[in-house]
C-alpha cells in the first residue's frame, strides 16, 4: 500500500542504472528525462485497461445504481434516463414474494453448493495426495468438465435428470434404489436439489484443484513428523493439514461463493426458474424483472442486492491477495 | 502420508476410490456423444442406453446446415475475446508489473474486485448503454461485454508471470537503445508467449461459451452465437434430443480442440504465475 510514496525514492537507482546510454535520445525528446519517458509509457501500456475497465465495470455499475432509482418501462429504454422513481423499486423488491423466495433460494443454493464443493473437492484431494497408479491420467481427466460451456452443462443436466428415459432414473431405479422415476425437475421441491447437484459437479473439479495443489505444499516432515508422535489420521488431517493449508481453503471457498452467487446459465438451461418459481435465483429473477417484464428499475434494484452481497468478499479478497497487490514493480519472485 | 509405505492392493483400493469420481465427472460428457448417435425414437423412450440403441447419423445431418452458421459467429466472438484481451491485458499487465506506477496498487485492487461483479449487472446497464449507443446486436458490443469475464484475469495471471521475467532482460534491450515500445514488442512479448497463449485461449473460451451476454445484449435473431442457438433449440425442440446433442457437439468440440493444441503452452503459462489471488 506504501508503493505511491515509496516509488521516488527508487528513481535515481533507475536513473543510475538504466539513465546512462539514454542521455542523448532523452534530450531528443522534449527534454524529458529518462524517469519520466519510462513513467508515460508505463501510463501508456496501461490506458487501455483503464478505459476498458472504466467502460465495462465502472460505467454499468453507476449506471446501475442510476437505473434503481428510476421507473423504467418498454418506452423508456430508448432514452438514457427514465422517471425519478424514488424508492419505489427497493420498496418492490423488499415486499414482492418472488424477490424474497429468490434471495431466499440464493442463500439456500450458495450454502449447499459450497458445502458439497468442499466435501467432495477436500475428499478427492486426500485421495489423490496418495500414490496410486493411474493418479496422473486421471487428475487431468477430472477437469475436462471445464471444457464445456455452462450452458451446455445445464442441458446436459436437464437430458440426464429427465423424468422418463433420464440417465439418473435409469441408475437408480436399476440398482432399486427407487421404484418410480423421480421428477427431478418438475416437482417444486426437488427442483432447487437438482440444480444443486448440477452446480455441486460443476464446482467440484474447482474445489479439488486448489485443495489438491494446497496440499502438496504440506511438507512431507510435518506428516512425518505427526505420524511419529503417534497421531492417527483424522487428528493429522484436523490438527496438522488443515491448519497449513487453512489460506488455501479461505480463497478457495471465498472464490466459490463468487462463483455460485453468480450462477445463471445452468439455472436458465435447466429449470429457467421454475416450477413455479421454485429455482428462481437472484440473478435468474433479475434477468426475468429486466428483460422478461421490461421493469428494469426493478431488475437494477435487485442486482444491486446482488452486487452488495457479492461485494462483502470484495476486502476479504484483497486481503487474502495482500502478496499480490504489495508485489511490485521489478520483484523477481 | 506419500511417504509412508503401502501395499500394493491398498493403491489399487485407492485406484478405483478415484474411478468412481472420474466417471461422474466425465459420464455426461460421454451421454452428449451417446445420445447424438441415437435415433430420436429411442430418445423418446422409457428407457435410458448407455450404448446408442439405434444409432444414427440423423441428429448430425439436421443440425449441420442448422448450427453452423452459429458455430461460425462463437468463433469470430471468441477470436474477438481473445483479440480484445491481446491488446488491452498484455500491456497492461506489463505495466503493472514492471513500471512503478503510483495506481498500481489501486488498478490490481480494482481488477480483483471486478471478477466478482455478476454478469448480470453488467449485462443489464449494457443492455440500455449498448442501446443507446448503437452497439446492441453488434459483434463489437458483445465482444467489449464478454471481455469482462477474460480481462482482470488475463491481466492478473499476466502480471504474474512478468514477475518472473527478470529485469535485466529490459534493462539490456534498452541499453542497445530499443524503446520502451521496441522492447515491449520485441523482447518482452515474445518471452512471454505462453502466458501470452494461455490468456488468449481462456478468453476465447470465454468468448465461446458465454451466455448471458448473448441473451442480452444480443436482442435480435440476426447474430446467434451456438450458445443461444442451443438454448433457443432447447425451447423449441425439447423433445428432438438427438438434435439438441448433436449440437451441444458442435458447441464443445472446437473449444476442447483449441485446448488440447494449446495445452503445451497452458500447463508453462500457469505454472509461471500463481493463478489465484
Amino acid at each position: 500500500m506504501t508503493l505511491g510514496t515509496g516509488a521516488p525514492a527508487q528513481v535515481p537507482a533507475a536513473v543510475r542504472r538504466g539513465g546512462r546510454p539514454h542521455a542523448t535520445r532523452a534530450d531528443k525528446g522534449a527534454g524529458l528525462t529518462s524517469w519520466q519517458r519510462r513513467q508515460a509509457a508505463g501510463w501508456l501500456f496501461l490506458a487501455p485497461a483503464v478505459l476498458y475497465v472504466l467502460f465495462a465495470f465502472a460505467l454499468p455499475i453507476v449506471y446501475n445504481v442510476m437505473l434503481s432509482f428510476e421507473r423504467s418501462s418498454p418506452e423508456t429504454i430508448a432514452s438514457l434516463t427514465a422517471p425519478f422513481a424514488g424508492l419505489a423499486n427497493y420498496h418492490f423488491i423488499l415486499t414482492d414474494p418472488t424477490t424474497r423466495t429468490a434471495i431466499v433460494h440464493t442463500f439456500e443454493f450458495t450454502a449447499g453448493s459450497l458445502l458439497g464443493q468442499f466435501i467432495i473437492g477436500f475428499a478427492l484431494a486426500l485421495l489423490f495426495s496418495l500414490r496410486f497408479p493411474g493418479k496422473t491420467i486421471a487428475r487431468s481427466l477430472i477437469i475436462v468438465p471445464w471444457l464445456v460451456p455452462l450452458i451446455v452443462t445445464g442441458v446436459i443436466f436437464k437430458f440426464l435428470f429427465q423424468l422418463e428415459g433420464g440417465a439418473v432414473n435409469q441408475v437408480l431405479t436399476d440398482v432399486g434404489l427407487v421404484h418410480h422415476p423421480i421428477d427431478w425437475l418438475d416437482n417444486p421441491h426437488l427442483a432447487l436439489l437438482t440444480i444443486l447437484i448440477a452446480n455441486i459437479w460443476l464446482g467440484v473439479p474447482f474445489f479439488f484443484l486448489l485443495l489438491y495443489a494446497g496440499l502438496q505444499d504440506v511438507p512431507t516432515e510435518v506428516k512425518e513428523a505427526a505420524v511419529m508422535d503417534g497421531a492417527g489420521p483424522w487428528q493429522r488431517l484436523r490438527l496438522v493439514i488443515v491448519p497449513i493449508i487453512l489460506p488455501v481453503i479461505e480463497v478457495t471457498v471465498l472464490l466459490g461463493f463468487v462463483f455460485t452467487v453468480k450462477v445463471f446459465d445452468l439455472v436458465i438451461a435447466l429449470t429457467d426458474g421454475g416450477p413455479a418459481n421454485a429455482t428462481q435465483l437472484i440473478t435468474t429473477w433479475s434477468y426475468n424483472l429486466s428483460f422478461q417484464q421490461f421493469t428494469f428499475g426493478e431488475g437494477a434494484a435487485l442486482n444491486n442486492v446482488l452486487l452488495v452481497l457479492a461485494l462483502i468478499c470484495a476486502p476479504i479478497y484483497l486481503w487474502l491477495s495482500r502478496s499480490s497487490l504489495k508485489a511490485s514493480a521489478g520483484t523477481v519472485k | 502420508m506419500t511417504r509412508l509405505k503401502r501395499s500394493r492392493p491398498l493403491r489399487l483400493l485407492c485406484t478405483l476410490g478415484a474411478l468412481g469420481p472420474l466417471a461422474v465427472a466425465l459420464f455426461p460428457l460421454y451421454a452428449i456423444v451417446v445420445a447424438s448417435f441415437e435415433s430420436t425414437y429411442t430418445l423418446l423412450g422409457n428407457t435410458y442406453y448407455f450404448w446408442p440403441h439405434s444409432p444414427t447419423l440423423a441428429n448430425y445431418r439436421t443440425v449441420i446446415h442448422a448450427q453452423s452458421g452459429h458455430v461460425l459467429t462463437s468463433l469470430l466472438v471468441g477470436l474477438g475475446t481473445a483479440a480484445l484481451a491481446l491488446v488491452v491485458a498484455v500491456p497492461a499487465a506489463y505495466a503493472l508489473a514492471k513500471y512503478r506506477l503510483r495506481v498500481t496498487v489501486l488498478v490490481v485492487s480494482a481488477l480483483l474486485v471486478a471478477q466478482i461483479v455478476p454478469s448480470i449487472v453488467i449485462a443489464t446497464s449494457l443492455f440500455i448503454i449498448f442501446h443507446w449507443i448503437h452497439l446492441l446486436n453488434s459483434y463489437p458490443g458483445l465482444i467489449l461485454a464478454d471481455g469482462t469475464y477474460a480481462i482482470p484475469f488475463a491481466i492478473l495471471v499476466l502480471r504474474a508471470f512478468f514477475f518472473s521475467l527478470p529485469n535485466e532482460v529490459m534493462q539490456a534491450a534498452r541499453v542497445d537503445g530499443a524503446s520502451e515500445w521496441q522492447t515491449f514488442t520485441r523482447i518482452v512479448v515474445p518471452l512471454a508467449r505462453s502466458a501470452v497463449i494461455t490468456v488468449m485461449v481462456f478468453a476465447f473460451l470465454n468468448g465461446w461459451g458465454d451466455f448471458i451476454f448473448a441473451l442480452t445484449v444480443l436482442n435480435g435473431t440476426t447474430l446467434q452465437p451456438i450458445t443461444l442457438a442451443i438454448y433457443s433449440y432447447l425451447g423449441f425442440y425439447t423433445s428432438d434430443w438427438g438434435a439438441v446433442m448433436a449440437s451441444v457437439v458442435f458447441a464443445t468440440v472446437p473449444a476442447a480442440v483449441m485446448l488440447v493444441v494449446a495445452q503445451r503452452y497452458i500447463a508453462s503459462g500457469l505454472t509461471a504465475g500463481s493463478v489465484v489471488g
